[in-house]
């Protein structure tokens, strides 16, 4: 079992960045909308602040659906089980928000 | 997904499959099978969170503001990190480079390790605080908004239920560590790394929804 880290070629060293480039922009997309939903909790600049920071939230998840866990490259099948996923979620809380917030 | 792997990395077929893909594929919408489930599970105790606070504002927000809220901050950061960690160790199993995906693998359970170590110490402050009103020997805190109670049940229920499935996800991840530190590994399960990369990310995914719907928007 070599250790390619050890000895880098420029081969490895462009293999390397061209592989983890993807994973390390979207880590730091992942800590600079924390930064701003922790900014947002800390301070709580005004009363509906609580609109930004879900939107917030619904980027992040985004982020790590679509690319972390790679849902934009998987086969039309998989993209439909967790589309499916997240549509029948959209229905328990818009159904059950819907009745809280009607009353 | 599995593009661009290298030679000698791959997927030894299974009999009932007919090919190594449908083999990949099906493995693939397993676990997504399994995670649709988790994510309603864990999507209802977060709605009762929205309903607890559209109904008990007050107690709601009192309840709140005793969470430890940098420490869940601290967290979530510790999560992503773990994450990055999670998807290198992917890459590097998909170009063959065994040696670096096990060390990506053992940092991202050392990570998940140290989430339950802040977690821990987490729950002893709120102890110290008076905050688990379900410990009879102990008066709760916040006894006189009889709703905070709500709230912080539905806190330890979801936030005990997220760290049995990192602890348990902790687990799998270093017994398929020493699997994976064996000759041959790659060239026979590359794709266990994959679907295992699947369920860490969805762990990530859950605490980054769990971390603003119970922290944040109730300050």
């Amino acid at each position: 079992m070599r250790n390619p880290l050890a000895t880098l070629s420029a081969d490895d060293r462009a293999l390397l960045r061209r592989r983890l480039r993807t994973p390390v922009l979207t880590f730091l997309a992942l800590l600079a909308l924390l930064a701003v939903n922790v900014t947002l909790g800390a301070t709580l600049p005004f009363a509906q602040v609580w609109i930004v920071e879900l939107l917030v939230v619904a980027v992040m998840v985004s982020l790590i659906l679509l690319v972390s866990m790679e849902v934009i490259h998987e086969p039309p099948l998989v993209r439909l089980f967790s589309g499916l996923g997240f549509f029948w979620v959209a229905i328990m809380v818009g159904m059950t928000l819907t009745d809280y917030l009607a009353r | 997904m599995s593009e661009g792997l290298a030679d000698g990395v791959g997927v030894a077929r299974a009999g009932h499959f007919e090919t190594v893909g449908q083999q990949r594929a099906a493995a693939t919408l397993g676990i997504w099978a399994w995670l649709i489930t988790e994510l309603l599970l864990f999507s209802a105790l977060f709605l009762v969170a929205l309903i607890t606070r559209i109904l008990h504002p007050e107690a709601t927000v009192a309840a709140a503001k005793h969470l430890k809220f940098w420490i869940g901050a601290t967290n979530t950061v510790v999560l992503i990190c773990s994450s990055l960690t999670m998807s290198m160790a992917i890459e590097f199993s998909r170009i063959g480079w065994q040696r670096a995906m096990v060390r990506a693998m053992l940092a991202t359970a050392a990570l998940g390790g140290l989430f339950l170590v802040l977690k821990g110490y987490e729950y002893y402050a709120d102890w110290a605080e008076h905050m688990m009103p379900f410990l009879s020997s102990r008066p709760f805190a916040l006894a006189e908004t009889p709703p905070a109670r709500l709230f912080v049940n539905l806190y330890y229920v979801a936030t005990l239920l997220h760290a049995v499935h990192l602890f348990t996800g902790i687990a799998l991840l270093l017994g398929m560590t020493w699997l994976a530190a064996k000759a041959g590994f790659l060239s026979r399960h590359q794709n266990w790394i994959e679907v295992y990369g699947l369920y860490w990310h969805f762990i990530d995914l859950v605490w980054i929804l769990a971390f603003p719907i119970l922290y944040v928007v109730n300050r």
